[in-house]
């Protein structure tokens, strides 16, 4: 038992490992002061950093980014929001098939549903804009936030909502004083995710964005084709920027089940 | 739970929003499957041409082969990577369960590109592990098949999904009966005769759930092999993505799409039955 028990350990220690090594990879070479990304290691500089953020075509793009993913955020929480209640608080007559429905996006590959975008848009002689691009990323990040959502709603105690309508509360005051409430983290951590899933998405992106381009798509052919050390300093950045959102989301959503 | 208008209200935008974005536009692509290009215009006379190009090309049928074995074995890789780590999550952390699963989480919020970028960085023929292993000693040249290979896809999309694979053990092993493995000890049963015939098919359907996810995406995924596959790297998403762009024959691209939705569509069918058929199943549908 005990020599399994062992085992079982290192093998989860080389499995985080191993998802890890990436991020490590290029959080140690984004600080290593030589052009050339290799061991051994030349010494610590902050070079790379000041040549990323003096870059005004990366600033300029983060900018779009902001006016792409604040209301893909916004969007896909609510819509997400409303999925998760009927879901788990009401008996839908067609539930089965409205829980395919939500999570067929999550499914379909992203590129298939791309070029369906495509034809629908020059069907209908729409121009490709930043609000194509919003309308196509909220429908891929609808089943994430869904999902994050009802997880909250599951959790909460039924019996706090009853009490509410048992002591005369309507509908529509318990869910504004009892459910909102009580699911406000979960909302908090979805809408984060959600902007981090829209900032960093490419494939569906970089087929109905119009001349003003995101971030991720600016950036795409320097990293699809070129390796630097500047670049890394970029991909640290974004990974850092990322991982700072989703941990503040799922702090503030782990906070709301004590 | 309530039965009234209100959760079909509130269940209705969403109903809207996946029509108008979702399920209008993949219809839209069947019936553009059915249309012929005649130099840049598209002929709107429907014809079964394009898919019978399709059944007659060995290229073609080969690509959607490549696609499916590769997703099969990724699928499987991923499951015996992360039976370890469902189990343990599930069955011996305590404090740390949330802490575990998010933590395997969030390298998955780094996005494609980004991800792609550091594993060139990381398997290059002068890239971070080959200097590394020189620089340690262990070897003298580059090992160049690293990057742009067969191997390096496949490294690179067990990395991406098996977060999604560990999901779907953990949740079937959380709903394990630890009793069950315990009786089946006390009657006799090895370790592995335990496993194989209690553990195993009890969780088998988180390993369908969570099978089917990585199958689904690695199937669609076309920047992996693309970037770090070299001329491994042509996959029938790439000749779809190609079809559209430079190579111009939107209905030939539609019905490479549309056989591929209605395979992937049969190997769902097939997972929800099986799926709805376990406990498990009832529990999740009955809105657990």
């Amino acid at each position: 038992m005990k020599r399994a028990t062992i085992l079982v350990d290192l093998w989860v220690v080389l499995v985080y490992g191993f998802m890890y090594l990436p991020i490590a990879v290029i959080l140690i070479f984004s600080f290593n002061a030589s052009e050339i990304i290799a061991f051994p290691l030349q010494g610590f500089t902050t070079h790379w950093f000041g040549t990323v953020f003096t870059d005004t075509r990366l600033t300029g793009g983060l900018g779009i980014t902001f006016l792409v993913s604040i209301p893909v955020s916004i969007l896909s929480t609510i819509l997400g929001a409303m999925a998760a209640l009927a879901l788990t608080r009401y008996k839908l007559r067609f539930r089965a098939a409205f829980l395919v429905m939500l999570f067929v996006p999550f499914l379909i590959p992203k590129v298939i549903l791309a070029v369906s975008h495509l034809i629908l848009l020059s069907e209908l002689g729409i121009e490709r804009s930043l609000l194509t691009i919003i309308a196509a990323q909220t429908i891929i990040i609808l089943p994430f936030t869904s999902l994050i959502i009802a997880s909250v709603l599951i959790r909460i105690d039924r019996r706090i909502e009853e009490a509410a309508a048992d002591l005369g509360a309507n509908r529509i005051s318990i869910f504004r004083r009892v459910t909102l409430p009580l699911t406000k983290n979960g909302l908090m951590a979805a809408s984060f995710i959600a902007f981090v899933l829209s900032s960093s998405e490419y494939v569906l992106t970089s087929f109905v964005s119009g001349r003003k381009q995101p971030l991720s798509i600016l950036v795409a052919s320097d990293f699809r084709f070129n390796i630097s050390p500047t670049l890394d300093a970029l991909a640290f950045l974004i990974v850092l920027a990322n991982i700072t959102l989703v941990g503040i989301g799922e702090i503030v959503r782990l906070k709301s089940r004590r | 739970m309530e039965r009234s208008y209100l959760g079909t209200w509130l269940a209705l935008p969403v109903v809207g929003a996946v029509t108008a974005l979702c399920i209008a536009p993949l219809a839209i692509l069947l019936v553009y499957s059915f249309f012929q290009v005649n130099f840049v215009f598209i002929l709107k006379d429907p014809t079964l041409e394009n898919y019978a190009r399709l059944a007659a090309s060995d290229t073609y049928r080969n690509l959607i082969t490549k696609a499916f074995v590769s997703g099969g074995l990724v699928a499987a890789i991923t499951a015996v990577i992360g039976h370890p780590i469902a189990y343990h999550i599930a069955k011996r952390v305590t404090h740390y369960k949330s802490a575990l699963l998010i933590l395997l989480l969030v390298p998955l919020y780094t996005g494609d590109l980004v991800r792609i970028f550091a594993w060139r960085v990381l398997l290059g023929a002068e890239g971070v592990l080959n200097s590394f292993l020189i620089w340690a000693g262990v070897i003298t040249e580059p090992i160049g098949a690293l990057l742009f290979s067969s191997l390096a896809t496949h490294i690179v999309l067990t990395y991406n999904f098996l977060p999604f694979m560990v999901l779907g053990l953990w949740l079937a092993y959380e709903s394990l009966d630890d009793r069950l493995v315990e009786a089946a000890s006390d009657l006799g049963a090895g370790r592995v005769s335990s496993f194989l015939r209690i553990t195993f098919p009890l969780t088998l359907p988180g390993l369908i759930a969570g099978g089917m996810m990585v199958f689904v995406m690695v199937v669609g995924d076309y920047l992996t092999p693309q970037l770090v596959g070299g001329v491994s790297g042509i996959t029938i998403v790439s000749a779809i993505n190609d079809l559209f762009g430079t190579a111009f024959d939107w209905p030939l691209g539609s019905a490479i799409a549309w056989t591929m939705l209605a395979i992937l569509c049969l190997f769902f069918t097939l997972a929800a039955l099986v799926i709805s058929r376990s406990t498990w199943g009832r529990a999740l549908m009955g809105g657990e």
